[in-house]
């Protein structure tokens, strides 16, 4: 039996891992964030980042945790759906590694999701930019308009 | 009293555009806050706007000096949501490409480390090697930066005659062997300019997750050729190098040896190649709906690609990238507390930062 095997049991997971694009993948279903990120420091896992992406319509904001655990990528999806005109939130895990801080602040200005129980300093925004520069509806403001100036223009 | 002096965005002792806020006491730094963004180009909302052509150049583009690497990534990634498996051969132009850039890498890093030593002479000795370091990736390329070598179910080039490379390898090892490693390794001015200095502990490495030569200089033996090798690394002898002290020497030393350990890959890769095609030879690719997440260690550490595809679609839906100096820069703040202020060039340049990956 491998750590792999165990740490559903360990984590109070019914459920099991899943291998897909070259991750081992474990929905946390009723586990709690917090709770996850504790076993696996325990585990001497190594955190190595949050992908973040857009669901289509309104579905919500995905939060993809990884993890490498002796040189296996592990991930654990969650999914961020917020009332409309809020942002989503998730608690943050800074204060169990601070790996996570340029991470945790990146996507909340990309995505605007809100870690909870964190102070938040700009990143790679400046202070006064808005917030979700990621997010299709502040992103494509940015996609030029039929009647913006040509290439002659810009030449100018 | 304490007092803050801000160094940067622009500043003759960085490398790249950041900027540090140092609170000193003194001559003594007692805290850091670092800042971001300068070169913030939003690169991964603009892959969503590119097809599976067009994002490779791209993603090229992240990085000046790991250009390789980003693309190697990103292929491996879209390789996993194509089905497509390069041949054994690419796999081995994979490895001779990826330590070539780890050399030139390295020995960048080295000249820099040098002028910000006051060692200048050393500066242009690495200087003048890392330019032969790009004539052989010029000729096995046919550029000196942007390679433009990896593609979807392989290279676009081969190494016709891994002899001719070889002998290029040769010549720069002696070189190496001669005048970068030994002064790294035993010079009594590397020892006193940077032992005991910008000391970052195993214990705080593991808390901020650091990655590559700045782990490895902090006793963490981490090195993904190893714990989940990629391309042909499974089949090629190396050693991973680790130091424990973790000052700005152990990282000098770590990044000597592995200079050397990449000229051990480079001899074996170029001699042991197999022949056969170098790559699928597909011209157009059906993506599977999905995530393909690929990690690759480079020069600076781990690079991770996290890239999600629709059925049916030519663009991306999600290109995410975490690079090493994403991880690694939060650290320098450890690394700065309690040097003096003369020293804070050197150790925030010991962990070999890029802005430009950083900020994409």
């Amino acid at each position: 039996m491998t750590l792999l095997d165990t740490l559903p049991q360990k984590l109070g997971s019914t459920e099991q891992w899943t291998e897909s694009g070259g991750v081992h993948w474990l929905n946390p279903g009723p586990l709690s964030l917090h709770d996850l990120c504790m076993e696996m420091i325990a585990a001497r896992a190594r955190f190595i980042t949050i992908t973040a992406y857009q669901l289509p319509k309104d579905e919500g904001i995905g939060l993809e945790y990884h993890w490498d655990l002796a040189g296996q990528l592990l991930g654990f999806p969650f999914l961020l759906k917020a009332n409309p005109g809020e942002n989503p939130k998730i608690e943050s895990i800074y204060n169990l590694t601070e790996a996570v801080d340029w991470v945790e602040r990146e996507i909340h200005e990309e995505y605007a999701v809100d870690f909870t129980g964190r102070d938040y300093e700009p990143l790679l925004l400046r202070e006064g930019d808005k917030l979700g520069v990621n997010l299709r509806e502040i992103a494509n403001i940015c996609k030029p308009e039929p009647d913006a100036p040509g290439k002659e223009e810009v030449k100018k | 009293m304490s007092y803050k002096i801000p160094m940067g965005p622009y500043h003759p002792a960085l490398e790249e555009p950041y900027k540090l806020d140092l609170i000193c006491e003194g001559e003594t730094v007692t805290d850091a806050r670092l800042h971001i963004g300068f070169n913030f180009r939003g690169i991964e909302h603009l892959a969503e706007t590119r097809n599976y052509i067009q994002v490779i150049a791209l993603m090229e583009r992240v990085c000046g000096i790991c250009s390789n690497i980003h693309t190697l990534t990103l292929c491996q990634a879209m390789e996993g949501l194509t089905g497509q498996t390069p041949p054994p051969r690419a796999q081995y132009i994979r490895v001779i490409m990826a330590e070539l850039e780890r050399l030139h890498s390295h020995v960048l890093w080295a000249g820099i480390a040098s002028k910000l030593m006051g060692f200048k002479t050393m500066f242009m000795t690495c200087f003048e090697i890392r330019e032969k370091i790009m004539d052989v990736l010029a000729a096995i390329s046919g550029n000196r930066v942007n390679y433009s070598m990896n593609r979807i179910g392989g290279v676009n080039r081969d190494i016709s005659d891994p002899a001719v490379i070889l002998a290029m390898v040769q010549q720069l090892e002696g070189e190496m062997m001669k005048t970068v490693i030994p002064i790294f390794t035993t010079s009594s001015t590397a020892r006193s300019r940077c032992a005991g200095i910008g000391v970052l502990t195993a214990e705080k490495a593991i808390s901020c997750g650091v990655v590559g030569p700045t782990a490895r200089a902090s006793g963490l033996g981490q090195d993904l050729r190893r714990a989940a090798p990629y391309a042909a690394y499974a089949e090629l002898d190396f050693e991973v190098p680790v130091e424990k002290a973790g000052d700005v020497r152990a990282r000098l030393f770590v990044r000597a040896l592995e200079i050397i350990e990449s000229c051990k890959i480079l001899h074996q890769a170029l001699t042991k190649m197999p022949p056969g095609e170098i790559n699928t030879g597909e011209e157009k690719f059906k993506f599977v709906t999905g995530t393909a997440t690929s990690r690759v260690e480079a020069p600076r550490g781990e690079v991770i690609y996290s890239v999600s595809w629709k059925e049916g679609s030519r663009n991306p839906n999600r290109v995410h990238v975490r690079t090493p100096t994403f991880a690694n820069m939060p650290a320098v703040r450890w690394m700065v507390m309690g040097a003096r202020l003369a020293d804070t060039p050197l150790i925030q340049a010991s962990i070999d930062p890029c802005y430009s990956c950083t900020d994409r």
